[in-house]
């Protein structure tokens, strides 16, 4: 092990060889699991719209996200000052926004993404956070593919 | 648990900062305003239990589950 690279163990994805600079502070955690607090992110694959947020010190903790522009193209979601604040976001700040994605056991087709819950990453100082919004306005729960079967990919 | 009963419009102080009126009561709804801090984050708890549980639902996924 090279002092620039620290290897993590994972149940998913075996031991992972990261840079520093590829863990991403999560200071209160996601929502639930405030134990883990940094986490790395994985590509599902090359070109796959998805990737795991795979945590450092958990191996069996990992969120699938999305790109919610992927299937929601005006998805802006606001973010307080206060967590702005937290995560040192300016206008300018370079930010990712994924969402988790919830696979119903055995439907992939049936897949949601919650966005009353998005991850916003200052993608500079590598912090992020989960940001709560009004379910009112953003389900929990939005599908992906819509539900008629014609429109299923082949 | 600290137990209060207010009237319409009366409001009582969590520290010296945040302040909760009741604004309205309708049958077993009460609307409540919130005057606090920018710092202080408030939510329905409904919505974090939400947000909760789903993460638990998602936290079980495996690459294996999503289609090639």
């Amino acid at each position: 092990m090279t002092p620039t690279s620290t290897s993590i163990s994972t149940t998913r994805f075996g031991e992972l060889e990261i840079s520093p600079e590829a863990i991403i502070k999560f200071p209160e955690g996601m929502i639930g699991f405030e134990n883990s607090l940094e986490y790395t992110l994985v590509p599902h694959s090359e070109e796959s719209p998805f990737v795991w947020l795979q945590s450092v010190r958990q191996p069996d903790l990992a969120f699938l996200l999305m790109n919610p522009e992927d299937v929601v193209p005006d998805y802006a979601p606001t973010i307080s000052g206060h967590e702005a604040e937290q995560l040192g976001l300016s206008e300018e700040t370079p930010r990712l926004v994924y969402t988790v994605v919830t696979i119903p056991p055995g439907k992939p087709e049936d897949m949601t993404i919650n966005l009353a819950g998005p991850l916003v990453i200052n993608a500079e100082a590598r912090t992020g956070r989960q940001i709560v919004l009004d379910t009112r306005s953003y389900p929990v729960r939005h599908r992906v593919h819509e539900k008629h079967p014609e429109r299923k990919a082949a | 648990m600290l137990v209060l009963t207010r009237k319409l419009n009366q409001s009582i102080f969590i520290g010296d900062s945040i302040e909760v009126v009741v604004l309205e009561v309708r049958g077993d709804q009460v609307r409540l305003g919130i005057k606090a801090p920018r710092d202080v984050v408030v939510h329905r708890k409904e919505v974090f239990e939400q947000i909760q549980a789903e993460n638990e639902s998602a936290s079980g996924a495996s690459p294996s589950d999503l289609p090639e």
